[in-house]
């Protein structure tokens, strides 16, 4: 693990790294979209999660709802996980140091297996799933990992200033 | 522009002094907990808003009608609205002097009354039931309504930079 140490250290160096941390305007416009693409991208995917959960709109079915919205949330984590890239980039020693951080990404990762699981062995069973009174064990399981992740990494996200 | 043009400092001086401020200044995990529930009840807003506002420009859920989905997220919006307020008094209570003086802060309240103005009156006219799809009043109503909150997000986001 040697190797992660290594890299956040030469990425500090660089100049691209400096130019965000020491400008006055980079950072905070960077993490205005950041934190406005909350809204795009867990403001979005939570209507699903809670859709897998029979939550809401459960006259709808899930295939179309997944359809409609997918789009939409797949803009949204490409602005989060760029202007992510870009914050991480300003400072990869602090967010290295910070529990937080290192949680926050553990969680991201588990998060994208989640999403992978969903779409390898779930998305192909929707129609047959949308015929059941209730959404089955296994979309409400990734109904519930994904929305306490994600407001786990949106805490983590936050306490990464504290510690 | 701040709040103290229209607000004497003796208000804000009281707020930081009263249990909820005072409590919340001497106890900083308080304040971190009571933020962190801000912002995740932020992005649940944010979530209900977007999703009507984009129905109303005609994108995202288009097999539900504006006023529908409206109706299903109504719940999960007024509940976030008075979360919202329910976590944001006593977050504004504990350091009220300094916001007094912010402009930042002075912004995002008001983005923040133009962002309630909208949503009770043109937005929620635009999605009563009925309504005819597309009419021009719900686009303006969900352009309004998306400036506004953005408006909010980001104005909140500077007062801890300014």
């Amino acid at each position: 693990m040697h190797y992660i140490l290594e890299f956040c250290q030469w990425l500090n160096g660089t100049s691209w790294s400096t130019y965000i941390r020491e400008g006055d305007y980079p950072f905070p416009i960077i993490e205005s979209f950041h934190v406005i693409g909350l809204a795009f991208s867990v403001g979005v995917i939570m209507w699903l999660d809670l859709r897998f959960l029979g939550l809401v709109m459960r006259d709808e079915p899930i295939q179309s709802l997944v359809e409609q919205l997918e789009p939409w949330a797949m803009g949204g984590f490409l602005i989060m996980f760029v202007s992510g890239a870009l914050l991480f980039l300003s400072e990869p020693m602090k967010c290295y140091n910070t529990l937080a951080f290192r949680l926050k990404v553990i969680m991201l990762i588990l998060t994208g297996l989640n999403v992978m699981y969903f779409h390898a062995k779930l998305y192909a069973r929707l129609p047959e799933f949308d015929k059941l009174p209730t959404p089955p064990w296994q979309l409400k399981m990734v109904g519930i990992v994904s929305f306490v992740f994600w407001f786990g990494i949106i805490v983590a996200g936050r306490w990464t200033a504290y510690f | 522009m701040t709040l103290l043009r229209f607000i004497p400092m003796g208000f804000f001086q009281w707020c930081e002094a009263v249990w909820p401020g005072h409590w919340i200044r001497e106890a900083t995990w308080i304040f971190a907990i009571t933020e962190t529930i801000h912002i995740m009840v932020l992005a649940v807003l944010l979530g209900t808003i977007f999703v009507v506002d984009l129905r109303l420009l005609g994108m995202g859920l288009k097999r539900r009608s504006a006023a529908q989905l409206a109706k299903d997220l109504m719940p999960w919006t007024l509940t976030s609205m008075v979360l919202m307020v329910l976590t944001g008094i006593p977050l504004f209570m504990s350091e009220a002097v300094r916001l007094a003086d912010s402009v930042p802060f002075f912004y995002k309240m008001f983005f923040l009354a133009l962002a309630l103005i909208t949503h009770f009156t043109i937005y929620r006219s635009s999605t009563q039931p009925g309504r005819a799809e597309g009419a021009g009043l719900g686009k303006v109503a969900a352009c309004l309504s998306l400036a506004c909150w953005f408006g909010v997000a980001i104005a909140g986001r500077a007062i801890a930079f300014v």
